[in-house]
């Protein structure tokens, strides 16, 4: 009986093991996810927020995107390629007409079809409440590209797909 | 006095015989056999709502009354298996995959014409009857065809501007099931 319990014992510390390995280890696919991360964090926006932190969140937008994207956003006039500066610029506008956002990624489906290329499927959803008081609450799928600049993931591709078409 | 002695001796062996099951029911000891009921039970139970029953939590107006925000419920992932949706059918849409998703309201099959007018719903040209919408609706679309393998969802709440509610044609293959109630 006491050697069962210290097989399970060490069985569970084996898992753990393995566990902490794969959770701490820096794999691609983990990289890829930390843009998204990093992108929700910098597109995310307090009502409290100041000029210092709203400069460093556009120069922290800017940074994840490659010298041009292209955009395909349907609905928002936004299609096309833009330069870093553009987008920065759209960013700043964009979250202007905001006291607060929150953005956040779900269900990531990612794969690479070629070297130093990321193709990512994922759920976006966007809430917020306008500065005329109105509550924004968006979910749209987005099918993105990243390169891989410098060994950092850039995004270079954004494609909200049509999920429902009307 | 000798027998009532031993009634409380006995009645003090009873309690000590229950509080064993009930402590033997709560912390069984940690044996070989516990370890695998409890992995079997996770195992199922991850199966279970992962892949049969997903739970849902509503967040948002547009079902509403039907449904209503904060509810909860279960996605029915087997509903559509052997058929296909139906009209007035509520079906659960997936996005890019099942943490978020859409729950909305069958209202054109494929090859359907689809139009509102003035708030009301036609498909092929014919007025459809919808007791579960309650609340008023100004929309007006003009008349498209649902493609083929796809269904026409709309939510039951149109008391809103048109451009402020998300519906339109979804592929089947998004249809992830049915609400369970």
């Amino acid at each position: 009986m006491v050697k069962i319990r210290y097989l399970i014992i060490v069985l569970l510390i084996v898992v753990m093991g393995i566990s902490a390995i794969f959770f701490f280890s820096p794999g691609e696919q983990k990289k890829v996810k930390k843009q998204f991360a990093l992108l929700s964090e910098d597109v995310s926006k307090d009502p409290s927020e100041n000029t210092f932190i709203m400069a460093k969140k556009i120069k922290g937008i800017s940074a994840l995107f490659s010298e041009s994207c292209e955009f395909e956003v349907p609905g928002y006039s936004l299609s096309g390629i833009y330069t870093r500066e553009e987008i920065s610029a759209i960013a700043l506008r964009g979250r202007a007409h905001f006291s607060n956002l929150d953005l956040k990624f779900y269900d990531f489906k990612i794969s690479f079809p070629e070297k130093d290329l990321a193709q990512v499927n994922v759920t976006g959803r966007l809430i917020g409440k306008s500065v005329y008081g109105e509550q924004v609450d968006e979910t749209r799928e987005l099918e993105c590209l990243l390169k891989k600049v410098e060994k950092k993931w850039l995004f270079s591709q954004l494609e909200v797909v049509e999920v429902l078409k009307r | 006095m000798l027998k009532n002695k031993e009634d409380l001796t006995g009645n003090k062996q009873q309690g000590r015989a229950t509080g064993d099951k009930v402590r033997q029911f709560f912390l069984p000891p940690f044996t070989i056999r516990f370890f695998i009921r409890i992995v079997l039970i996770a195992l199922a139970a991850y199966l279970f709502f992962s892949y049969l029953f997903l739970p849902l939590r509503i967040k948002g107006n547009s079902m509403e009354p039907t449904f209503r925000s904060g509810e909860i419920n279960f996605c029915w992932r087997l509903r559509y298996l052997f058929s296909k949706p139906k009209r007035q059918d509520v079906v659960v849409v997936r996005f890019a995959g099942n943490k978020v998703m859409l729950l909305k309201r069958v209202v054109a099959l494929e090859g359907e014409v689809v139009e509102f007018r003035d708030g009301k719903l036609f498909v092929n040209e014919r007025r459809m009857e919808e007791p579960y919408v309650r609340y008023p609706c100004n929309w007006t679309l003009s008349p498209r065809q649902v493609e083929e393998d796809c269904v026409y969802v709309v939510g039951d709440n149109r008391n809103m501007p048109i451009e402020n509610h998300y519906f339109g044609q979804a592929s089947l293959k998004r249809i992830m099931g049915g609400p369970l109630w």
